[in-house]
């Protein structure tokens, strides 16, 4: 009832954000663009044109990419400074997936003896918090941690599942993903104090976001070194499939079984249902798909935060498109565009 | 540079037979080299061959590796590129390069070994591991592809320049050094002909003069001879001729003539 006193202003924002994503018709004439100019050019009568009109041809998909970038960043910027509390929490915490991903690319880089400015420019722009260069300084994860990440909102996530001597030997990807599960479980657990619609919402998102993860780390573990103690250790605890289908889904060892595990949950087994044995290629774009799908549900409610998560994973997804068109077309293989465009309307 | 000319020595006999040999020499060098040629234009056109074809799967290849980079770009997220870069101690396919021996002609080749396994098995645990996987697998092929035409353009390259070197050589010897000594060669044998002409003609001359001298000697004995025995006959008639004629042949006056 009184979310628009805090809200309303920000709701119609994204909402007029949200109309301004390109339609099928948009995506149909990119698909028929020969050059990366024609794309330059049908991308200035949409939203992207004040971006993209600088550019000096020739352009490259990299440009491209970067300019659509920053204008999700620009939006997102603007909506976070006009937020109050809790939205502007719920903001940052949308971020923090991208943030993980920055602070260890920028450990990795480290570890290596990369330069740093370097590694900056690599990171992801809605992942930047202020204290991020300090992170090359660090010679060891103890250190690390002591200097730089307590100060960040990402401390909680270390200390919950990592004892210090676990920082130092531990596989980078291991880390990152044990952090990204201690995220999605902190973000469950704020969406649920929250309440009402956005906790309703939120959480069938993220029980999504979360069942996605644990079949990806299922299958790309398969005929890896990761234990199964390990991989169990990388599920979330929520989500459809917890926790039976976690029991299952680890000690899967190939595709034909985790199949076999996922046909029955009925929202999954469509998914499963459109691929044929054997194959998984196809298994990503199914799932990015479906969450598309789902975001879109999230805009016919109102009064509730799930449309800014949903217009950022929206834009993300946009953005995916736009980089496959683009070098498709860039790479003279226009026959393979359709494989993986999903429109959003 | 005057066409054949010959080369400047001393027309002797042993000159002629230091020409000869070499002329042999040169003959035999000059088949060799010919045959050499001809092996290495035919292993020439093999390499040829094979670089057309590699270079037409090259782009295929090349192709698809790149469409692969895009598919994992897609799934992944864009910076998976840097992610997988940040995570490379060194690298773990390396060439090496080995000499081998076509037809006398030394000619590197390359090829590519595995050094150590890459710990990048995780990548993209969450998303986009499969894609990654097969990412780099078609980028193993590519460099594979690579590392072949590699060796194959050096060895082309390399069996080029052996190719003309040793042309030149072949045509050199065919159409300078052997006309040169052959030249050098009649040019000497016609100097001596020349020699044992004028030795000849000398000869020949001499025994002339000898034979002429012989006649006369010859000939003034004979008339000498048959003087003697006309004075001989006269003498026995009672009359010298010699002096006969001296009495009607001389000037000098005699009292007892009259007229």
């Amino acid at each position: 009832m009184t979310f628009n006193i805090h809200g309303g202003y920000l709701e119609a924002i994204v909402r007029g954000y949200r109309a301004g994503l390109l339609t099928a018709a948009d995506y149909n004439n990119l698909c028929q663009c020969e050059t990366l100019d024609d794309i330059k050019m049908h991308l200035s009568a949409t939203e992207y044109g004040p971006y993209l009109q600088n550019e000096p041809s020739p352009l490259h998909t990299t440009t491209i990419v970067e300019k659509c970038t920053l204008k999700l960043v620009d939006e997102y910027k603007h909506m976070l400074c006009q937020a109050t509390e809790p939205l502007s929490t719920f903001l940052e915490y949308i971020t923090y997936g991208h943030m993980i991903d920055n602070v260890v690319l920028i450990v990795t880089g480290t570890l290596h003896e990369r330069d740093v400015q370097e590694l900056l420019e690599k990171c992801h722009p809605l992942g930047m918090f202020d204290s991020i260069a300090t992170l090359a300084v660090a010679q060891n994860m103890r250190e690390l941690y002591r200097l730089v990440l307590v100060d960040t909102p990402l401390a909680p996530y270390f200390s919950e599942c990592i004892t210090s001597e676990d920082l130092d030997d531990m596989n980078i990807e291991i880390m990152r993903n044990t952090l990204y599960k201690a995220y999605l479980e902190d973000f469950y657990k704020f969406c649920q104090k929250l309440g009402g619609a956005t906790a309703e919402i939120m959480s069938d998102l993220l029980a999504f976001e979360a069942d996605r993860r644990a079949v990806n780390i299922t299958i790309n573990s398969i005929g890896t070194e990761l234990t199964r103690d390990d991989r169990r250790k990388l599920y979330s605890n929520f989500g459809l499939l917890y926790p039976y289908g976690h029991e299952e889904l680890a000690v899967c060892e190939d595709i034909d079984q985790v199949r076999g595990v996922m046909e029955k949950y009925p929202p999954y087994q469509s998914i499963f249902s459109k691929l044929s044995y054997g194959e998984s290629q196809m298994l990503d774009k199914a799932f990015y798909e479906e969450e598309v799908k789902r975001l879109c549900l999230a805009f016919e409610q109102q009064f509730h935060y799930g449309v800014f998560f949903a217009y950022m994973r929206l834009r993300e997804q946009e953005i995916r498109n736009l980089m496959w068109i683009s070098e498709c077309v860039a790479q003279n293989q226009k026959s393979r565009v359709h494989d993986s465009v999903v429109f959003i309307f | 540079m005057a066409q054949n000319q010959r080369l400047t020595v001393v027309p002797t006999v042993t000159m002629l037979g230091v020409m000869k040999s070499r002329l042999v020499g040169a003959t035999r060098g000059h088949a060799l080299l010919k045959k050499k040629s001809d092996a290495l234009t035919v292993q020439f056109r093999q390499i040829l061959k094979n670089i057309v074809t590699t270079k037409e799967s090259m782009g295929e290849v090349m192709k698809d590796s790149s469409f692969a980079l895009i598919e994992a770009k897609y799934v992944a997220g864009e910076n998976i590129k840097h992610i997988v870069l940040e995570n490379v101690q060194n690298a773990s396919i390396k060439v090496r390069s080995r000499q081998e021996n076509i037809a006398g002609v030394k000619i590197p080749k390359f090829e590519y070994f595995t050094d150590g396994e890459t710990k990048n098995d995780l990548t993209g645990l969450a998303r986009g591991g499969q894609q990654v996987q097969q990412c780099r697998a078609a980028y193993v092929k590519a460099i594979e592809l690579l590392v072949e035409l590699a060796s194959l353009q050096t060895s082309f390259l390399t069996l080029d320049e052996a190719i003309k070197t040793t042309n030149r050589r072949v045509n050199a010897l065919e159409n300078v050094v052997k006309p040169r000594l052959e030249n050098t060669i009649t040019y000497i044998k016609g100097e001596l002909d020349e020699l044992e002409r004028e030795d000849f003609f000398r000869l020949k001359k001499i025994q002339g003069y000898k034979k002429r001298e012989i006649e006369r000697q010859l000939a003034s004995s004979k008339q000498f001879v048959e003087e003697q025995f006309a004075e001989k006959v006269s003498l026995q008639k009672g009359i010298s001729i010699k002096s006969a004629q001296n009495l009607l042949s001389a000037g000098e006056k005699d009292e007892d003539i009259i007229f």
